[in-house]
């Protein structure tokens, strides 16, 4: 299955080889006899549905797991990885979307924390704010001032300074794990420049992302990753993003979205002018029935306006209505009791509670206030109903929400909104980072809230998904609306709003 | 030859996660059998009456504590306060007055003091360990200033009815720490505010986001730590027959030590009343056994210290075991494994994840 055609044209020795390995846990074989090579200077993909195996062969090679068996080599040698320190002198570099950067220290002691250039005990400020800008500048990064802050940075310049970081210690693999999912697209457009820039110098990259189009664009090879397994290993050219899919799920996912023939009713809820600290002057309707989507960047104000519509954020100025009766929410309970339902952006954060049983996770709200004596066996009969309803994944209402997958974690956190059937449900990136099967199955939930009658928002950064889903499109930035789209516009048109370019 | 013992400890620690009760009653039989085995005067009626009437104390405070810490709480104030609560009813009783109201009095000062816990840690905000540490000292000032004059003695005849009295054998502290266990218990298992309460401990925000009333939970929490404190000491004062304003010192840690060693978490979200009573057990049995054998009492202060820092390493080992055998189930595999690095980050690992477009 390896792909020939690199091998054959390239004499070059593999840099890293991962040879059978394979882990082990209590009952789970989380890897199984993988093998994986890594050319100097290659952008070598990794994709997978989640729990895959792509994460836990990441965690072995940067020395904070060991393998229960097989080998990595090095330049052809045979190496126990120990600690992610020795990770580092074998010249493998991690940058994780959970960025390792001290955000109280500059961006030049950042760069250089652990090698720091010193004479003595003292370091060396002038010699380390040249060399943090040397690098830099060697990534593209020269206009970024080695004496800020980190903290005060973009996640985007953070995972330059991480980049950096990797370059000073002459990283000769660097790992990115997910490192995409928080940029918006010029921050992800610069990101690659950097990774051509990196190829270039003969570094080979390990690019682990969901984002297909991202992975079609920037791979040189693509390994595919699936229930501890490798299906193969591809030449970039190889796979259409339909067939990456098809070997990562085993099978075909089409017609993922439900058809839009939906009929609206009455409207739900109406804001006018309403204004937070975040978003400003806002009106939108939004009718039983119908799916209203968000659309902007990151940072847009989607997210806030899901806040203020929940009561989470005090209002500055304007109004939400329910049914043409004014409302003022001190508080999210406010704004439950009137019959709205958010499902948060961060799922594990915000939305479940992982050690609690998943029938707890689905009564929470529900049980509030209900009768002392009946409650504790309504909410069994309430669990078993979603579990099958929904179809959620478990063994049994007993077990714990963290232990599900995160597809079946999410159905929890609707379940329990569908418990306390809201008029209005605000869906926050409702489907980041669930499996391609499990966002199919969410869909289907989502279209079919909307057919029974509830009033659906969603906010979400994934663009086709938003058109196929949603009946109209809002589109946020910098905390304004700009306007409202049909559900049948391009993601051309949507972005240039969202971007604010003048047509 | 110490990586075989490591190994040892942490699948023992395995099967420890898996019942976490059974561990701790196993812990505990180990050390009565010791004891019994040591010393001739431990296993007898006497003796068992003798412990289980002083542990009474940490089992009414710690089962209310339990709540607190489940919540990811603390409350340090509750050994002071036992003194605070204790002088003022003995004062008030000496006076005369109605042992009853006297009792009464010595519950409200509980009340009052978990209430004003509540207030700072819900309404403005402070950190649990800053606020009870700071009406920690309040309180202890105020025991005091009830009693300058040391030892209050003097009382009525019938003080210490209930602390020594005994009803079928079994004496009536112990009923009264069974009666507010199953209380806690109950509270913690049965009832929508026991679901809250795990909630809370296990991911405050999601609570927030689901409607919970944090803030009324909390306090009420605090409240409630306040008033078995306040009973704790009616119990403690009848038993020693006096108003002693030295009373309570260390007394948070014995029930610290207790609720962890009973296999609450420290990082929240999980415990059970059924453990603190068999934590309260053990620290109770490890310092009468060690007096029994005729260990110097200072090293008691050695043997809690060595217990409680052995249960928090336990916790940590079973919690590693668990996270790492999850990982491959868990779809964000890498916030699990953090989590093992620092229990505080439960909770807030954000799991953004990219997806597929």
């Amino acid at each position: 299955m390896v792909a020939s055609a690199k091998l054959v044209s390239s004499p070059m020795q593999p840099f890293l080889q991962v040879v059978e390995i394979s882990k082990m846990f209590p009952g789970v074989q989380a890897l199984d006899a993988v093998n994986v090579d890594i050319f100097p200077g290659e952008v070598h993909c990794w994709i997978g549905e989640n729990g895959a195996g792509k994460s836990t062969l990441v965690k072995i090679l940067a020395g904070s797991m060991t393998p229960s068996s097989g080998q990595i080599r090095i330049s052809d040698e045979i190496q126990d990885i120990s600690s992610p320190h020795h990770a580092q002198q074998l010249g493998l570099s991690f940058i994780f979307q959970e960025l390792s950067v001290v955000n109280g220290l500059s961006v030049a002691d950042n760069i250089l924390l652990g090698n720091e250039l010193s004479r003595g005990p003292l370091v060396l400020p002038k010699a380390s704010f040249v060399r943090a800008k040397e690098l830099l500048m060697r990534i593209g990064f020269g206009s970024l001032d080695p004496n800020r802050k980190v903290g005060q940075l973009s996640t985007a310049e953070k995972q330059a300074v991480m980049v950096a970081r990797a370059l000073n210690i002459d990283a000769k693999v660097i790992f990115m794990d997910e490192t995409t999912s928080t940029l918006d697209r010029d921050e992800v457009e610069n990101l690659f420049s950097v990774i051509r820039t990196l190829k270039s110098e003969g570094r080979s990259i390990v690019f682990i992302s969901h984002r297909l189009n991202e992975v079609e664009k920037i791979a040189d090879r693509i390994t595919i990753f699936k229930d501890g397994g490798i299906v193969g290993t591809y030449n970039s050219g190889e796979l259409s993003i339909n067939g990456m899919i098809r070997k990562m799920v085993g099978r075909d996912i089409e017609h993922t979205f439900p058809t839009k023939n939906r009929t609206f009713g009455k409207s739900v809820l109406e804001v006018k002018n309403i204004s937070t600290a975040k978003i400003s002057n806002v009106n939108l309707a939004f009718q039983s029935g119908k799916i209203t989507g968000i659309a902007g960047l990151v940072g847009s104000g989607r997210t806030e306006l899901m806040s203020a519509l929940f009561g989470l954020d005090r209002l500055t100025a304007g109004s939400i209505s329910m049914g043409g009766e004014l409302q003022r929410f001190r508080n999210c309970r406010d704004a439950i009791r009137a019959g709205i339902g958010l499902v948060p952006e961060d799922r594990r954060g915000q939305g479940i509670i992982g050690l609690r049983s998943v029938e707890e996770n689905i009564s929470i709200t529900w049980a509030i206030g209900k009768p002392l004596r009946s409650w504790k066996r309504d909410s069994v009969v309430l669990a078993k109903k979603f579990i099958s309803g929904l179809s959620i994944k478990t063994p049994s209402m007993g077990k714990q929400v963290g232990q599900l997958s995160g597809g079946n974690q999410q159905k929890c956190v609707v379940a329990r909104w569908l418990a306390v059937a809201p008029g209005i449900l605000l869906l926050d990136e409702p489907t980041r980072g669930i499996d391609v099967g499990a966002k199919a199955e969410m869909y289907q939930i989502i279209d079919q809230l909307a057919r029974e009658g509830m009033a659906v928002v969603i906010v979400s950064s994934d663009l086709p998904e938003l058109l196929g889903l949603a009946d109209e499109i809002a589109v946020m930035r910098e905390g304004l609306f700009m306007g409202m789209l049909g559900g049948d516009s391009s993601e051309e048109e949507v972005m240039s709003l969202a971007m604010g370019e003048v047509k | 030859m110490l990586s075989i013992v490591f190994r040892k400890l942490r699948s023992w620690g395995r099967v420890m996660r898996g019942n976490q009760l059974m561990a701790s009653l196993f812990i505990l039989f180990v050390l009565m059998l010791f004891f019994t085995m040591t010393s001739s005067r431990f296993l007898t009626w006497d003796n068992m009456q003798n412990v289980t009437r002083s542990t009474s104390s940490v089992v009414i405070v710690g089962s209310a504590v339990t709540l607190v810490m489940i919540a990811r709480g603390l409350d340090l104030s509750v050994g002071s306060l036992l003194a605070a609560s204790g002088v003022l009813a003995a004062s008030i009783a000496s006076h005369g007055t109605n042992l009853w109201l006297s009792y009464l009095a010595a519950i409200a000062l509980g009340a009052l003091f978990g209430a004003l816990n509540g207030t700072l840690v819900v309404g403005f905000k402070v950190t649990p360990i800053i606020a009870t540490l700071g009406t920690l000292n309040i309180a202890r000032g105020m025991a005091y200033l009830v009693t300058p004059s040391a030892i209050l003695v003097g009382l009525p005849s019938n003080w210490s009815d209930l602390g020594t009295g005994s009803f079928f054998q079994i004496p009536y502290p112990v009923i009264i720490a069974v009666v507010i266990a199953l209380f806690f218990g109950w509270l913690l298992g049965r009832t929508v505010f026991g679901r809250h309460v795990y909630a809370i401990g296990g991911n405050e925000e999601t609570a927030r986001l689901s409607g919970v009333n944090i803030r009324k939970v909390i306090f009420l929490l605090y409240l409630m730590s306040g008033l078995a404190t306040g009973i704790a000491a009616v119990v403690l004062t009848s038993r020693l027959g006096s108003g002693d304003p030295n009373i309570g010192v260390g007394f948070e840690f014995q029930v610290i030590v207790a609720v962890i060693l009973g296999g609450t978490s420290l990082a929240g979200g999980e415990g059970r009343i059924a453990g603190t009573i068999v934590g309260a057990l053990i620290v109770g049995f490890l310092g009468n056994g060690l007096n029994l054998i005729g260990v110097e009492p200072f090293w008691q202060y050695v043997a809690q210290g060595v217990a409680l820092i052995a249960a928090v390493i336990l916790d940590r080992f079973t919690r590693r075991e668990r996270s790492e055998a999850s990982v491959r189930r868990e779809v964000n595999s890498k916030d699990n494994f953090d989590k093992t690095e620092d229990p505080k980050s439960i909770g807030n690992s954000a799991s953004h994840q990219g997806e597929i477009s």
